[in-house]
């Protein structure tokens, strides 16, 4: 929830960036804004150019045209000074194989104005995370879990999490979402993730932009995507779908069994189902849902 | 049933699912006036939701004077029933008795049965059943 005190200026904007592999294609002018204070999921599927956006955000790819502006600073020109306040979550966490949490902690303590070292020894605690174990010794969750507790040390305006919780097992994931919502909690920290996990995104976010083929396909309020979206489901006829469905212009539409499910992207509360002639059930959908009938089925269901 | 649970096939917002399943613990005695409610946090986790979700509804409930915030000691549920001026409390009854009952229309039952289910919830939150 974007709360209406919540200062006006975004932490992370992007202007119309574009980034180009070779011929390839990887993002077209992609647009969003991230509001301070908000919990900013983008999703997408693989090769939908997630990470090439957030490559962008931190000052590691360079767009070809547009820029990625981070609290307010053009990130190519000013990237050591930016990031300093923000924390990061790569997808691979990577550091020295050989030194401990202990010893990245004591490190990577010297860069910040501020480090809670306390903090990431109580966070370690809590993920059962051991201390003085080589970094290379951990497994890819303890990994992450390091990854987080050293990016909320320096009490970061901004949190940028790529794909956190991927290969994660369910108790892992409770407890980095856990510690998140800990942080939420405390500091109202605004957050940018991209993720896979639309479970734990759905309570979490607030507000969730979709990727497809290096384009926006979607911005919008949580809130406001479940309140637009609904499913139509209609026996199958032979008339096909019938007019008054057709005319809220679906974004998907698929067979299932004995009837069709219509995925609607404007639904109205003043729509009158019987006025279809045929019966017509209408129900919600979970972000998921929204999310397949955006990306998944559009584009190779059948009817 | 004592517990909060979100359903995220809902279409209702999060915050409104919380307002109103701790409105329906309270009407059902479930959680009795008094009584402390989880923390802002504790919530947040249990229900792996975002805390200004829960702030929310918790702000919401504390201005109907639902629930009252003990300063340094956390939230409670009001002892009093909120005191409504008496047109604010028709004129409240009146418009959530027209939601219901638009819905009502649109998934086309007559009244005679709309009257009945209410009826029925009536009864359910007086023996303690959930719908």
């Amino acid at each position: 929830m974007t709360s209406p005190t919540a200062s006006p200026a975004p932490l992370i904007q992007t202007e119309d960036v574009t980034v180009r592999y070779g011929r390839r294609t990887a993002l077209e002018g992609v647009s969003l804004s991230v509001p301070a204070g908000s919990v900013y999921a983008l999703l997408g599927r693989n090769g939908a150019g997630k990470s090439s956006l957030v490559r962008c955000l931190l000052g590691e790819q360079r767009p070809k045209t547009g820029r990625a502006l981070l609290l307010g600073k053009d990130i190519w020109k000013q990237r050591a000074s930016v990031l300093r306040e923000v924390g990061v979550v790569p997808e691979e966490p990577d550091a020295p194989p050989a030194m401990t949490a202990r010893q990245l902690a004591h490190f990577c303590s010297r860069l910040y104005p501020r480090w809670d070292a306390e903090g990431v020894s109580a966070r370690l605690r809590r993920f059962g995370v051991p201390e003085d174990v080589p970094f290379g010794r951990l497994s890819k969750g303890q990994k992450g879990q390091v990854a987080l507790a050293l990016a909320l040390a320096p009490s970061p305006r901004l949190l940028i999490l790529d794909d956190p919780t991927l290969g994660l097992d369910p108790l892992a994931r409770r407890t980095f979402f856990d510690e998140l919502i800990g942080d939420l909690a405390d500091r109202r920290t605004t957050v940018f993730m991209t993720t896979h996990d639309l479970t734990a995104v759905e309570g979490i976010a607030d507000r969730i932009g979709i990727l497809q083929d290096g384009r926006l396909l979607l911005d919008d309020e949580l809130e406001n995507l479940k309140r637009r979206f609904r499913r139509l489901s209609f026996p199958k006829t032979e008339a096909g779908v019938p007019a008054a469905v057709a005319a809220l212009a679906p974004v998907a539409v698929a067979a299932r069994g004995w009837s069709v499910e219509a995925v609607v992207s404007d639904y109205d509360e003043a729509w009158l189902p019987h006025e279809t002639g045929s019966r017509v059930e209408i129900s919600s959908l979970t972000l998921e849902e929204i999310f397949l009938a955006l990306v998944g089925e559009a584009k190779g269901g059948t009817v | 049933m004592h517990t909060l649970r979100i359903d995220p096939a809902d279409p209702r917002p999060i915050w409104r699912q919380i307002e109103e399943t701790v409105r329906h613990l309270i009407a059902s005695q479930s959680i009795l006036p008094g009584s402390s409610v989880p923390s802002v946090r504790d919530l947040a986790r249990e229900l792996q939701v975002n805390p200004a979700t829960v702030s929310k509804a918790y702000q919401r409930l504390t201005d109907a004077g639902v629930l009252t915030v003990k300063r340094g000691e956390g939230t409670f549920v009001s002892d009093a029933p909120p005191a409504l001026g008496n047109g604010e409390r028709e004129a409240r009854l009146l418009r959530e008795a027209l939601r219901y009952a638009s819905l009502a229309v649109t998934l086309g039952a007559s009244q005679e049965e709309t009257v009945e289910t209410l009826k029925a919830a009536w009864g359910g939150l007086t023996s303690g059943d959930e719908e």
